[in-house]
C-alpha cells in the first residue's frame, strides 16, 4: 500500500510538474508579440509603421514564397488570410513572417 | 490500483456508490483534489490558446477552392503518353486557428497501343491529403488526418504542376513519400535574428486495402534551418518503419535563392532500403537578359541532374512503387514561359542513362493554377 501510494505520488508529481511547465511555456508563447491571433496581419498601422511593415513584408515575401514558386498576384484580404494560413502550415513559415507577408499582400 | 483506472472508476461510478466507507470517502476526496488540480493546470496550459482562438477575426478568411490543371505530352523512348490531371485543393478556415484542407488528384494517362489504334488508358483518382490543422501557438501546429509525408521538400512543396520547374518527377520522389494517416506536430519559428527553425514529427498507421486489418506503420520527422539573409535552407528527414524489419530511411535537402541573381537552386538526397539517389536543379529567370525583355521576364530556363541506385527490393517491387528497376542517371533541360499569373507553358528534354539502355524523354504542356473564393471577399 505504501509503495503503491509512493508510486502514485511520483506519477502525480511528474504529471503536475509536466503540466505546470507546459502551462508556463504555453502562457509565455501565447503572450508573445508574434503569438497574436492568426488574423492579425491587416491591422491598422500608422503611416511610418505601415511603410516599415510593407517593406519588411515584401522582403519576407520574397525570401519565403520565392523559395517554391513565382510571385502570385495580390488577392482580396479574406482570400489572402486563408492562403497564408495554408502556407503557414504547408511551408512552416513563422508567425511573424506570415503576419508581415499578409500585411504586404493586402496593401 | 493504477492511477488511470482510479480516475476512470471515479468518473464511472456515482459518489453515493463509491463513498460507502470512510476509507473510500477519504480516497475519493484526495482524488477529487488531484482532479481539480490537474484540471486547473490543463486550463492554464490550454487557456491562452483557447482565449486567443476565440478572439474575433477582423479579416474573416473565406473558404477557397484552389488547385491546378495540367495537360502534358511525355514522349519517352519514342512512345507518347498524354497525361491530363486535375488537382483540386479545398481550404476551409474555421475560427482563427483551425484549417481543414484537402487535395485530390484525378489523372488520366493515355497512350496509343503498340499495335495501333486510338489513345486509351487508365483514369485514376485519389486523395493526397485531407487534414485538420490547429495552430496552437506560434511554435506548434497540430495536424490530424491524411497528410503529405514530410520527407524531403519536393513532395510537400514542389509537387503541384504549376509550381514544379520540370514536369517529369525526380527519380527518388517515390521514396518514403506516400501519404501518411495519423497525427503530426509541426511548426516554424525564429531561433535568432538570422535563422528560422522548422520541424515536423509524425506518426502514421495507414490501412492497406478495404476492410483489411493490416496497416503500414511508421514514424518520422524533418528538421530544417532557413537563413533569410542568404536565403538558404538546409534540412534533413528521417523515417522509421514500425513493422517487418523496422528499417530506417533518411534524406537531406537544400534550397538557395541568392538575392542578387534570379536563380533558384534546390537539391535532395534520399536513402532507404527501396533505393537511394539525389537530384540537383537550378532554375534561372531570364529577367536580366538585355534582349526581348518583355518575354524574357516571363521565362525560366532550368536544368536538373539526378541519379538513382536500386535498393534491396526486386525490380518488380520497385516498378510497383514508381521507382526505376535499374540504376539510372538522368539529365534534363527545360523552359517555362509564364503567360500570366498561374498559367505557364512548359517544354523539356531529358536523357536517361540506364543499365538497360539509354533513351530520350521530351515533354510539352500547359499548367494552370486556379483560385476560387467560396464566399464574398470584397475588394482587393
Amino acid at each position: 500500500m505504501t509503495q503503491s501510494r509512493k508510486m502514485n505520488f511520483n506519477l502525480n508529481s511528474w504529471l503536475a510538474i509536466l503540466l505546470f511547465t507546459l502551462a508556463i511555456v504555453s502562457s509565455l508563447f501565447a503572450g508573445s508579440s508574434s503569438g497574436g491571433k492568426e488574423g492579425a496581419g491587416a491591422v491598422v498601422a500608422h503611416n511610418s509603421d505601415a511603410e516599415s511593415m510593407r517593406f519588411q513584408g515584401e522582403q519576407r515575401f520574397r525570401a519565403n514564397c520565392g523559395r517554391c514558386h513565382a510571385a502570385p498576384q495580390k488577392f482580396p484580404p479574406r482570400m489572402m488570410g486563408t492562403i497564408l494560413r495554408h502556407m503557414r502550415v504547408r511551408a512552416t513559415i513563422t508567425a511573424e513572417d506570415r503576419r508581415l507577408i499578409l500585411f504586404y499582400m493586402t496593401q | 490500483m493504477p492511477l488511470a483506472y482510479r480516475y476512470t472508476f471515479l468518473y464511472t461510478f456515482p459518489c453515493a456508490t463509491l463513498c460507502t466507507t470512510a476509507g473510500w470517502r477519504q480516497q475519493a476526496l484526495v482524488l477529487a483534489r488531484q482532479t481539480a488540480f490537474l484540471l486547473l493546470l490543463l486550463l492554464l496550459v490550454l487557456g491562452p490558446t483557447w482565449s486567443l482562438g476565440q478572439t474575433p477575426d477582423t479579416e474573416k478568411p473565406v473558404p477557397i477552392l484552389s488547385g491546378s490543371i495540367g495537360t502534358f505530352s511525355f514522349i519517352t523512348g519514342g512512345q507518347n503518353l498524354i497525361d491530363t490531371q486535375i488537382n483540386p485543393v479545398l481550404l476551409v478556415p474555421l475560427g482563427d486557428r483551425w484549417l481543414i484542407e484537402s487535395r485530390a488528384e484525378f489523372e488520366g494517362q493515355f497512350q496509343r497501343p503498340l499495335e495501333g489504334g486510338p489513345y486509351g488508358g487508365p483514369v485514376t483518382k485519389h486523395v493526397d491529403y485531407a487534414q485538420v490543422d490547429y495552430i496552437a501557438s506560434p511554435y506548434l501546429t497540430l495536424t490530424a488526418g491524411r497528410f503529405l509525408t514530410p520527407f524531403g521538400i519536393f513532395n510537400e512543396r514542389l509537387y503541384p504542376v504549376w509550381i514544379r520547374e520540370l514536369q517529369p518527377d525526380p527519380l527518388i520522389l517515390p521514396i518514403n513519400t506516400a501519404s501518411s494517416d495519423g497525427g503530426m506536430l509541426r511548426g516554424g519559428f525564429p531561433v535568432n535574428a538570422k535563422a528560422n527553425l522548422n520541424y515536423a514529427v509524425y506518426v502514421s498507421a495507414t490501412s492497406i486495402g478495404i476492410g483489411s486489418v493490416d496497416s503500414e506503420r511508421h514514424v518520422g520527422g524533418r528538421m530544417g534551418f532557413f537563413f533569410p539573409g542568404p536565403r538558404l535552407e538546409v534540412g534533413s528527414s528521417w523515417q522509421k518503419s514500425l513493422q517487418d524489419a523496422r528499417k530506417n530511411a533518411f534524406g537531406f535537402h537544400m534550397g538557395w535563392q541568392p538575392a542578387k541573381v534570379p536563380l533558384n537552386l534546390r537539391s535532395e538526397f534520399a536513402h532507404s532500403f527501396e533505393g537511394s539517389g539525389y537530384w540537383i536543379e537550378g532554375a534561372y529567370r531570364l529577367s536580366q537578359a538585355q534582349f526581348w525583355r518583355k518575354a524574357m521576364r516571363h521565362t525560366d530556363v532550368v536544368a536538373r541532374a539526378q541519379q538513382f541506385h536500386t535498393g534491396e527490393i526486386s525490380a518488380a517491387e520497385a516498378a510497383s512503387l514508381g521507382l526505376q528497376p535499374v540504376n539510372t542517371r538522368e539529365a534534363d533541360f527545360g523552359v517555362n514561359y509564364f503567360v500570366r499569373d498561374g498559367l505557364k507553358g512548359i517544354a523539356s528534354y531529358g536523357r536517361l542513362f540506364t543499365s538497360a539502355g539509354n533513351f530520350n524523354q521530351w515533354s510539352f504542356g500547359l499548367a494552370y493554377r486556379f483560385l476560387i473564393p467560396l464566399g464574398r471577399v470584397g475588394e482587393p
